[in-house]
């Protein structure tokens, strides 16, 4: 029948899939990964800095002294090697894992919710990592160990609101309105808890205020594989739901029709989108924006089908951070500022912008 | 004999309640393969939940619905899917996608787990835009089609669905009169082309006459007329189900039925009335009896309905000209069952009832049966006979009629200004809008 007419020019942005942006979207990331170790709060020159990671993601076979020519502190090139590769490098690794937990649960959110303005936060996942890192704080809980336990508490906390939300999402009624009101409410009560706590505990309001504005700071490869496991295997589930929340844009009645168990669908992708969140939270404390603006940026440039918006957001998100933190040290040099801080800065004018422009056709409608 | 699959959707004894209010009681429907099933009834008459019944959507607290002889809610979500598609009264998609792309999520229930569409369903998609005419915008954005497009693009999408069975949930009530057509008339094709089993809400008799094999009204909820249009559709059903007075004609082309509506009865039976004018006041008259009372009420703001009248009544040319609607008989002939069954929607149908003295034979004896049927329903006033003129030509059976019609409450009045005199000093006129 020859019917292979295909998609006539000028259409318009926003629509159809553009896969390719994808794998644009991932090679610049690995540029950015790879050249990012050479800033740091310590000067090493940049050519040390990549003869250092050749040297190292080779096995050793390329650049036997990476350290010629540099110079090289007391402890010698082993020194050098363990600030480019272990604080740098992991601290890269970090930013790049959480800012895609958080762009792919921003993007699952924003559908899930059909709503713009949906981020990883919204179901107070914050307010409720914010109180499990501060019962660590406040009570002092295991001083020694705090490395390992805060993060801990912070992702039981996060993701025990995330469960009340669940609970919510699988009873008879849980609308999306009842959703979202149910998150707000919980945030203002935790919010208040909270408030309660460091009332009777000053002296931790410090340690919470830094865990609340984000930080990639003391780190290990530790941390990172804990984060880089749960977020990878998470936000792998996730993106393979880009079909159904395809089809939950024309609402839970139509994409039902059409197939999608729509409840179910929504349960597993508020799960999945909770343990991403409380996961890539759990190391760094709140970092705001990336989940919001990810997902956008992405419509922007790849179209609106999820198929792409949650891969995409993933990469735009990691990438978010990391130039977060590379702008950071090009601004403040020496210095390593809270993330959540600049992400922020560059977030707030960019959810303005997303507010007030034009409702054009090319990304999600109004609320 | 027919095997369960020969029925696409059958409903047993299904009751939906939704808190206190009963949405469908206990409704029996069996719709045979490749149907064309038009589902109608006022707002509220459970047109909606019924569709959703079928689709799964809803449990209902009595009875069963089945889908080729299968439960629905025995059935996956994706092989409900597969079995009937669905196309909404309106739909708000949040995300533009190319009709293309949207007609595509159709293939969802046919694909497998992460498994992408081919160029098989892409083909499908494309085939299916033609055939709603739409084949030169699939490249355009959802969000940027106009509302007729878009209808047209789910029903696209629910062929490519490939169910046996579709339900449309009054899918042109968003539409103009054009779009309307061209968007039934498309369905009608497409269930006649494919043996695709067709159930729309339809709130518009007429276009439901016209499109469908089979008329279902639905009432509050219960089944209350079913069957070919030509059969259904009638002033009494109209007058009784939707609380409208309507002129029932026959389209000289396709001889289907179609219904001029006039206004309103007084109450409506579901729900408040509102009254653009004051009446009806039907009035009974013959052989120019009724004229005067016709010209004065409609002079005073009154509609009018007159009859049972017989062709060539000088009362009928009058009540014509005041644009009053009528119950008409043949000349000499008696008053047959469907000009009565006529004339007892217009009495249902008014708010008051004036006798005029007209010379009552066997052939219109059966006006004054007829209204005696409403006595103590509706104010009715008798107009004084003057005394030494002949007018019972049914021995006696006329006059004992009018006795009884005194006797049960009916107002003597004389002359036309006390017709009027009579109305205005009982609340008979609802209150005007």
């Amino acid at each position: 029948m020859g019917v292979t007419s295909a998609i006539p020019p000028g259409t318009p942005r926003g629509l159809g899939r553009r896969p390719w942006v994808l794998g644009l979207l991932l090679a610049l990331l690995g540029l950015g990964v790879f050249f990012s170790p050479i800033l740091g709060t310590v000067s090493v020159s940049p050519d040390t800095v990549l003869r250092i990671l050749l040297h190292q993601v080779s096995g050793g076979a390329l650049f036997s002294d990476p350290c010629a020519g540099a110079s090289v502190p007391a402890s010698g090139c082993a020194g050098l090697i363990e600030i480019v590769w272990d604080a740098r490098l992991s601290e890269i690794m970090l930013a790049v894992v959480v800012g895609a937990g958080l762009g792919i649960s921003g993007g699952t959110l924003q559908g899930v919710f059909r709503n713009p303005l949906a981020d990883p936060f919204l179901l107070g996942i914050s307010s409720g990592g914010t109180l499990g890192a501060a019962v660590v704080v406040v009570f002092r809980i295991g001083v020694s160990e705090q490395n390992l336990l805060l993060p801990l508490f912070a992702f039981v906390g996060a993701i025990g609101t995330g469960a009340v939300i669940l609970v919510a999402a699988r009873s008879r009624f849980g609308s999306v309105e009842t959703l979202l009101l149910t998150g707000v409410a919980l945030s203002s009560f935790l919010s208040a808890v909270l408030s309660l706590l460091l009332l009777y505990s000053p002296s931790g309001s410090l340690q919470v205020d830094f865990w609340l504005l984000g930080n990639l700071g003391s780190l290990d490869w530790t941390q990172d594989g804990i984060a880089f496991g749960v977020v990878l295997v998470a936000g792998t589930l996730l993106a393979t739901y880009g079909r159904e929340l395809n089809l939950l844009q024309l609402g839970p009645d139509v994409a039902q029709s059409l197939g999608v168990d729509s409840r179910k669908v929504r349960v597993r992708l508020l799960l999945l989108a909770s343990v991403t969140t409380a996961a890539a939270v759990a190391f760094t404390g709140i970092i705001g924006f990336v989940g919001l603006v990810s997902p956008h940026v992405v419509r922007r440039i790849a179209g609106s089908d999820y198929r792409i918006v949650l891969p995409g957001a993933a990469l735009v998100g990691g990438g978010f951070l990391l130039a977060a933190r590379d702008l950071s040290l090009v601004a403040f040099p020496g210095t390593l500022l809270p993330i959540g801080i600049f992400t922020s800065f560059a977030g707030a004018p960019f959810f303005a912008y997303l507010l007030f422009r034009r409702r054009g056709a090319s990304t999600m409608g109004a609320p | 004999m027919t095997g369960p699959s020969d029925v696409a959707l059958r409903l047993r004894g299904v009751t939906v309640r939704f808190g206190e209010r009963t949405a469908l009681h206990d409704i029996d429907l069996e719709v045979p393969r490749g149907q064309l099933v038009a589902l109608t009834g006022p707002n509220g008459s459970g047109k909606t939940t019924l569709l959703r019944a079928a689709l799964g959507f809803l449990a209902p607290e009595a009875g069963s619905v089945e889908l080729f002889g299968n439960e629905v809610l025995s059935l996956s979500v994706a092989e409900r899917a597969r079995r009937v598609a669905w196309v909404p009264q309106e739909e708000n998609p949040r995300e533009d996608a190319q009709l293309l792309d949207y007609v595509l999520y159709g293939r969802y229930a046919h694909l497998g787990w992460l498994q992408g569409e081919t160029t098989r369903d892409r083909d499908a998609a494309l085939r299916a835009l033609r055939a709603v005419g739409l084949e030169e915008r699939a490249g355009d954005g959802i969000l940027s089609v106009s509302g007729g497009e878009k209808q047209r693009a789910i029903l696209a999408r629910a062929l490519v669905q490939e169910a046996p069975l579709v339900l449309l949930d009054e899918p042109t009530s968003h539409l103009d009169i054009a779009h309307q057509l061209d968007f039934l008339t498309r369905v009608r094709e497409l269930s006649r082309e494919r043996g695709v089993t067709v159930v729309s809400a339809l709130h518009d008799l007429n276009l439901a006459a016209r499109f469908s094999d089979r008329i279902v009204v639905l009432s509050r909820g219960r089944r209350v007329a079913d069957g070919v249009p030509s059969d259904v559709l009638s002033e009494e059903l109209l007058a009784r189900v939707w609380g409208v007075v309507a002129d029932l004609r026959r389209d000289p082309r396709t001889g289907a039925p179609y219904l001029l509506p006039h206004h309103l009865v007084h109450p409506a039976p579901s729900g408040p009335a509102t009254f653009l004018g004051k009446g009806p006041v039907h009035v009974v008259g013959g052989g120019g009896s009724g004229a005067p009372y016709l010209r004065v009420l409609s002079e005073a703001g009154y509609r009018v309905t007159a009859g049972a009248l017989h062709l060539l009544d000088s009362d009928l040319e009058t009540a014509e000209s005041l644009g009053a609607l009528t119950a008409v008989e043949v000349p000499f002939a008696p008053i047959g069952d469907e000009v009565r069954e006529r004339l007892r929607a217009l009495l249902e149908a008014a708010t008051a009832i004036v006798v005029a003295p007209f010379p009552v034979g066997p052939s219109n004896l059966p006006n004054l049966e007829e209204v005696r049927r409403l006595l103590g329903r509706v104010p009715i006033l008798l107009v004084h006979r003057t005394a030494g003129q002949e007018w019972d030509f049914t021995g006696g059976r006329a006059r004992a009629l009018e006795n009884e019609l005194r006797d049960g409450g009916a107002q003597t009045v004389t002359g036309t200004t006390q017709v009027l005199a009579a109305l205005a000093a009982r609340p008979v006129v609802p209150v005007a809008q």
